[in-house]
């Protein structure tokens, strides 16, 4: 060969090499840039089951017990508005007499923009959550079944190149399909495309302990690069017979980084040092716990994170309206910790709260301890729910829609994410959003 | 002929040159364990045998009641009280012993048929025949027998499933897990001497144990060649390689 010749080829060569990674999924050199208003987008899917009045209606007995004609916000971290005074049952101690004092000195409803009242696409909880993570939801969606449709996480990844660790879902638990979310069967995108995912309640629970937390350790380079490289010669000689195991994508550098978190949280729960609510006496607060933790290592271009505490309302009213306070007390802790122990991204975060589903008119049967009436979710009302998002580039103090006077739909969230970090247009051309999905921020 | 543990199979204990030495008719020969049958694949006998038991039961009750209700003193033909109470008695316990009797000879029946037992199924003699995936359940009950060579209890597989759900990346999780079962004192694995002694057998029982067939000779080759090139593996790196192969997550 030719000293012109090599000294081109090597030069295309490493010009490929260098442009090579920077390649995204999608085929785009470069992430597309859109309004970009944060880099970092938290989603609270709250709680479980909402009723609107007794939420953002800030009516506490006064529209759900007859004979108890009580209001008050009981959510004083997220809605501007007086607490109850009267049967007060949701709090700590004894009875749940005593209120959970506030996190936040300034409730994020004065921070941000909350709709007041948009319409949800589905009375379930699981239709609900998909109709979020979708931005749609399709009559084939069946329970015990991945997202029919591609949810966010996947957008993000596909067109928007961002890495598996860049995009997480926080579990509730590991019940009702909840970790069947993080990726959709869809064909075209899947679970290459997927979010990590953790239900904390496991994982750093009693079963992960026992089973995952005492993880050996290996030598990145010397044990486990030879160990990865005959993995891979297996891998490829089973290929030609037509059957392989697709995976999220975590590069071994990333599931390195998530070994390194579980150990460490492994750790901080055996010291007590997780970065808990200040009152953490349900499983939604634990959850939360470990949604700040993943912020805080990862720093994720996007979390979910799912609560589920308040659907004790099918049984238990006092149960409920307490779930309602401590997910208050979580989200307000969440915002919390990201401006003081993640100072660095606090600015640079857009936090959006939304119930997936409300709550029926009309009780069912069921009283409880207190004589309240229980309530489940299958009819208009609970399709009747609301949202709030606060972050750079929102307007603040701001309150869009009023009381049957609905602003949005619940799938206008995730648009409003994809927005934010650059694959509005990309969701929109795929073409899966619901008839009438525009951003939230189509509606300043 | 002694059988050892592998993959929720008993495969012959044999050395690898014998079987490689075997033509392919002795091959077939060898006896292996058969697949626990279906539902489908039950016998009807089986059934036949547990419908005979229900219905024994049916019919010792409804006899003893029938003699129990008849008065004894139409029998022997005295009245009085007693000893009609008795003669009731002894006749209603004699009668009651002989349908027993009976009833215990004729379930004392011996058992034709068996859910699991030894057969004649070969190991696998290509990948190309794995086309089913493991579910979790089953990947961790094959993962804990081929390296602590014993059966893993119920409730672990439960609670390693649900901890697999826990994560989005099941890869990760199974890398977690395996490494977690390297801690264990219990895991058999050969020692590093017992690799490099002979390296050939060592590879052909890997294959053997995680994929249930025997390597190819390029797979031979390459891994040969893999593991004396690199001085860091060890018999543990290679079994883990292996665990998590997707070869491995089929059957």
């Amino acid at each position: 060969m030719k000293r012109r010749e090599f000294i081109k080829k090597v030069a295309a060569t490493s010009a490929g090499l260098a442009i090579a990674p920077y390649i995204l999924p999608s085929g785009r050199l470069f992430a597309p840039s859109g309004y970009r208003s944060a880099n970092h987008v938290i989603m609270v899917m709250f709680a479980g089951g909402v009723r609107h009045q007794e939420s953002v209606g800030m009516r506490y007995l006064d529209d759900s017990q007859i004979g108890d004609p009580y209001p008050g916000n009981i959510m004083y971290n997220m809605l501007n508005g007086a607490a109850p005074t009267m049967k007060i049952a949701y709090g700590t101690g004894e009875g749940g007499e005593l209120p959970i004092p506030a996190i936040l000195s300034q409730t994020l409803q004065s921070q941000g923009t909350l709709f007041s009242e948009m319409q949800a696409l589905s009375a379930g909880h699981y239709g609900g959550l998909n109709s979020i993570l979708q931005g749609g939801l399709v009559s084939a969606q069946g329970l015990r079944q991945r997202p029919v449709n591609p949810t966010i996480f996947e957008y993000l990844r596909r067109h928007g190149g961002y890495a598996a660790s860049d995009v997480w879902f926080v579990g509730n638990g590991i019940g009702g399909s909840t970790p069947l979310l993080n990726y959709s069967g869809n064909p075209d995108y899947g679970i290459q495309y997927g979010a990590n995912f953790f239900a904390p309640g496991t994982t750093f629970g009693e079963e992960g302990f026992n089973y995952l937390a005492d993880a050996k350790v290996y030598h990145p380079e010397n044990e486990l690069a030879p160990m990865y490289a005959m993995k891979a010669f297996l891998d490829n000689t089973f290929a030609q017979f037509g059957q392989s195991q697709q995976s999220l994508g975590n590069t071994e550098e990333e599931k390195q980084n998530i070994k390194l978190f579980m150990d460490a949280m492994y750790e901080k729960v055996a010291n007590g040092t997780l970065a808990l609510p200040p009152v953490t006496d349900n499983g939604d607060l634990y959850t939360m716990a470990f949604a700040c933790e993943v912020m805080k290592w990862f720093k994720p271009a996007f979390m979910a994170v799912n609560l589920s505490a308040v659907d004790t309302c099918h049984s238990n009213f006092t149960g409920y309206v307490a779930a309602m306070h401590r997910a208050d007390h979580a989200v307000g802790h969440l915002w919390n910790y990201l401006q003081t122990e993640i100072a660095d991204i606090a600015n640079d975060t857009t936090i959006i709260c939304l119930p997936e589903c409300g709550r029926n008119d009309e009780p069912n049967a069921i009283t409880d301890i207190n004589g309240w009436n229980a309530y489940d979710h299958s009819d208009e009302n609970a399709l009747r729910i609301w949202s709030m998002m606060v972050g750079p580039g929102v307007p603040s103090n701001l309150t869009l829609g009023s009381e049957g006077n609905p602003v949005g739909l619940v799938s206008d969230a995730m648009l409003a994410v994809a927005e934010i970090l650059g694959v509005k247009t990309d969701v929109m051309n795929a073409g899966y959003l619901a008839p009438g999905t525009l951003s939230l921020f189509d509606h300043f | 002929m002694m059988y050892k543990q592998s993959n929720n199979l008993f495969l012959p204990l044999m050395n690898t040159q014998d079987f490689e030495n075997k033509t392919e008719v002795e091959r077939s020969e060898i006896p292996t364990l058969r697949e626990p049958m279906t539902e489908a694949q039950r016998p009807e006998t089986e059934v036949r045998h547990l419908d005979t038991s229900v219905s024994l039961v049916v019919e010792d009750t409804s006899v003893e009641q029938s003699l129990i209700s008849h008065p004894i003193s139409h029998i022997s033909g005295c009245t009085c009280e007693g000893h009609t109470t008795n003669h009731a008695r002894m006749q209603t316990a004699a009668a009651v012993a002989g349908l027993t009797a009976t009833a215990l000879l004729a379930s004392c029946k011996k058992e034709e048929d068996l859910l699991f037992e030894v057969n004649t199924v070969g190991l696998y003699s290509s990948a190309a025949e794995k086309d089913k995936m493991k579910s979790n359940e089953q990947y961790v009950s094959i993962l804990y027998t081929n390296l602590f060579q014993q059966a893993i209890s119920s409730s672990d597989v439960f609670s390693i499933a649900n901890c697999f759900d826990s994560i989005g990346d099941q890869e990760l999780a199974r890398e977690v897990l395996i490494s977690n079962f390297f801690n264990d004192d219990g895991v058999q694995l050969p020692t590093i001497e017992e690799m490099n002694a002979d390296i050939e057998t060592f590879i052909v029982d890997t294959f053997k144990r995680f994929f249930v067939r025997i390597p190819t000779e390029a797979e031979k080759t390459w891994v040969k060649n893999f593991i004396t090139s690199n001085p860091y593996m060890t018999p543990e790196l290679v079994y883990f390689s292996f665990a998590l192969t997707n070869e491995y997550l089929f059957y």
